[in-house]
């Protein structure tokens, strides 16, 4: 079992004072892209806040990469603006941003330290001091055995964390990574994801995509979720849920269950002694409760929030079905 | 901001250096061209020496006095046999013998000489124990032309004592005007230097050239450019790579001259005649131009493997495609013999400013016969100017490669990417 990682990130002495929360780093404005008369991206718009983990959810080919690489400006948008910190984009800006691209990619025959300090120097530090961070990140993401390897020789998890680690080196400001745990053993995507939650405690903003619902309903504040390029469900995590009522029932008993022929539900699931119960819209779950309990002894009693993924369901079934 | 431009390129020109240099193909090549060179030159020294004629002949002859004018003319000539059997007049039975020696490889073939009276030509042939023996044909005619003009003389009252005198040989020595220096001039040597750098380039486009070429669909293909090209424009890096790759090609190429002049002016090059650099037919000003032409044509050629390079899409198609890189090479190695004879023909001319041809056609005139300055300078900057050219493009081809990933750009959305970039 993993440690629990409390250290200190590889950059604290360079903690940044100028970023404060709620500082937009990233927008999207009213952004269209097509290729080939199709349409990947329609109308979208999206803030990522400093200090924030957003998360661009969908499924396979909604339009998650295409967004992501209009804001890091290798494809452009066919309409509307990407602006970086504050200002329309420009290459310029490209210093402050990491980027992790969905298909991984490193030099092969290149030794994983001469490729870190390499792609470091690209994006402005000297020399030594990316060796320096180099060598404290493989530590921190338990790679250090393998620094003085060749990149061909790590299995395909390690890669990824180089590449991980290659994207951070800089300590961008805004960190855009497209599937970042894809590929990765759970200990591994676990290892990460608490990098990235210490990264976004520290300032940095992070949007990453995901078509994996509960990653990002542990990880986001924000969330985007977009379908066949077209934005259905925007908005903070929380408040995203709070628009779903909680209309879900778990109920653990012992004696008859005759209770489950009541008004308030929509549809059950019965076992021995448990049942997943959906209620009518605006059904009264108390009242199941009383008739639960005359009946029953009850030694649970859970009303469910909606998880992230049928929220997703329902909204993106929803509407295919009309 | 051109700060980070040229902190980008040379940040990316060492990497490709470095890697390039550490890797087990520099130091393989460095090494074994080098051996191969003097394995090459040693070779030709050993088959040199070994040009030798037929050792045992046997001459079969209806007419005495001829067999033996032709026995004395061959041990007269240049490669003297060790035994010279005359059966004059021949027997049958001689015949079957000699067969029989040729046979066992006792003698290396025979000489079947017969006159017939009244016909002036005599009736030669020569058989062979061997298939193909050309030094032997040589020697043989040679042999029986002297012998026949040494006869004819004597027919004609010539006393034997001037025919010899009529037969010498004349050595024609060879000299060529260079500036106003009457240089010792050997065709095979002053053509050294060209064929030198034509093999020289060749070699480095190959290696190197076809290197870029795989170092671009290396970043194709492993997607790496994804990242780099969010950091660094296009233009850093295929600046970078062709700077780099080349200093790795300068680097190798010293290596080689270094060697070379060592070689020039050791021991073993002095057992072949050659006596420092300047014994080689090579001047200082033409290994200046060897310089500028070869890093011309290796940074067009590099430039053009890189553009190459950006618009396939798997490794396979460089291989399939390095033919249509080398193919001006391969124009440039076949027009030569033209260019030798014409060096300053309207199609010499015209040749030696195109710039896939100017390195080695160009370089060619020179080492020939110093062309007017003027074409000198404009194939120069024709040069350049189309190396520049080729990094601008394959830079937006690489760019567009991006694009293309999935879709093929559109001519607007190219534009577009001219001017973000």
């Amino acid at each position: 079992m993993l440690a629990v990682i409390s250290f200190q990130l590889p950059f604290a002495d360079t903690l940044r004072s100028t970023l404060t929360r709620m500082e937009i780093l990233a927008e999207l404005d009213h952004v269209s892209k097509s290729y080939e008369e199709k349409a990947a991206v329609h109308d979208l718009s999206l803030k990522i806040e400093a200090g924030s983990m957003f998360g661009l959810l969908g499924p396979n080919g909604a339009g998650k990469t295409s967004t992501i690489r209009m804001m890091i400006g290798i494809t452009l948008p066919d309409a509307g603006k990407v602006s970086l910190f504050g200002k329309p984009f420009s290459n310029e800006t490209l210093r402050r941003v990491g980027y992790l691209p969905e298909e991984r990619g490193l030099y092969k025959k290149m030794k994983v330290i001469d490729q870190l300090v390499f792609l470091a120097e690209l994006r402005g530090l000297g020399a030594l001091e990316a060796k320096r961070r180099a060598k404290l990140w493989c530590e921190k993401l338990q790679i250090a055995d393998s620094i003085d390897k060749r990149t061909e020789e790590l299995s395909k998890g390690m890669q990824q964390k180089i590449q991980f680690i290659s994207t951070l080196l800089h300590d961008p400001e805004l960190i855009i990574m497209d599937e970042p745990f894809s590929g990765l053993d759970p200990v591994n995507a676990v290892l990460l994801q608490d990098t990235l939650l210490e990264l976004k405690k520290h300032g940095n903003a992070v949007l990453f995509s995901t078509h994996r619902m509960d990653q990002v309903e542990k990880l986001c504040d924000s969330i985007c979720l977009i379908d066949k390029g077209k934005a259905v469900l925007a908005g903070g995590m929380r408040e995203i849920k709070s628009r779903y009522e909680r209309n879900h029932v778990i109920v653990q008993f012992e004696g008859s269950d005759a209770f489950l022929k009541h008004a308030a539900i929509a549809e059950y699931k019965a076992y021995a002694g448990h049942a997943e119960i959906k209620l009518k819209p605006h059904a009264d779950a108390q009242d199941l409760l009383r008739t639960a309990a005359a009946t029953a002894t009850i030694t649970k009693f859970e009303l469910v929030e909606p998880s992230l993924e049928e929220i997703f369901i329902e909204t993106v079934g929803g509407r295919a079905d009309a | 901001m051109p700060n980070n431009l040229l902190r980008n390129t040379l940040l990316i020109a060492k990497r490709e250096y470095l890697e390039r240099i550490r890797s087990r193909v520099f130091r393989i090549t460095t090494l074994l061209v080098p051996i191969g060179m003097v394995g090459m030159a040693f070779l030709g020294a050993m088959s040199g020496r070994k040009l030798e004629g037929v050792q045992n002949l046997a001459i079969l002859s209806n007419d005495a006095a001829l067999a033996q004018q032709v026995k004395a003319a061959l041990d007269d000539g240049a490669m003297p046999p060790k035994l010279v059997e005359v059966y004059a007049p021949s027997t049958d039975a001689d015949l079957a013998q000699v067969k029989e020696q040729v046979g066992s490889h006792q003698v290396g073939g025979y000489l079947m000489l017969n006159t017939t009276p009244g016909v002036a030509e005599p009736d030669a042939t020569w058989i062979s124990g061997s298939s193909i023996n050309l030094v032997g044909k040589s020697q043989m005619e040679s042999a029986v032309r002297s012998a026949l003009i040494r006869e004819q003389l004597a027919a004609k009252g010539v006393p034997e004592s001037q025919v010899s005198g009529l037969m010498r040989e004349v050595k024609l020595e060879t000299k060529q005007l260079k500036g106003s220096a009457v240089v010792a001039s050997d065709s095979e040597r002053s053509f050294l230097g060209a064929y030198g750098l034509i093999i020289v380039l060749y070699a480095s486009v190959l290696i190197y050239g076809i290197n870029i070429a795989r170092s671009v669909v290396e970043e194709k293909t492993s997607r790496i450019f994804e990242v780099l090209l969010s950091t660094v424009s296009s233009d850093s890096l295929m600046l970078g790579k062709l700077l780099g790759v080349g200093a790795v090609g300068l680097t190798q190429m010293g290596i080689w001259g270094a060697l070379l002049v060592f070689y020039a002016g050791s021991q073993f090059a002095a057992t072949q005649g050659i006596h420092g650099l300047g014994s080689l037919g090579i001047t200082k000003a033409e290994l200046g131009f060897f310089a500028i032409f070869f890093l011309g044509g290796f940074y067009l050629y590099s430039a053009l493997a890189a553009a190459l390079g950006s618009s396939v899409s798997g490794e396979q198609e460089v291989q399939q495609f390095s033919f249509i890189l080398i193919s001006p090479l391969v124009a440039s190695v076949v027009l030569l013999p033209y260019v030798l004879g014409n060096p300053n023909s309207t199609g010499a001319v015209v040749l030696s400013l195109l710039p896939p041809f100017t390195p080695i056609i160009m370089y060619m005139r020179i080492c020939a016969q110093m062309p007017p300055w003027w074409q000198v300078w404009l194939s120069v900057v024709l040069l350049a100017a189309s190396v520049a050219a080729m990094v601008w493009l394959s830079a937006r081809i690489y760019r567009i490669g991006v694009l293309m990933y999935g879709k093929r750009a559109t001519l607007p959305e190219m534009i577009r990417w001219l001017r973000y970039s």
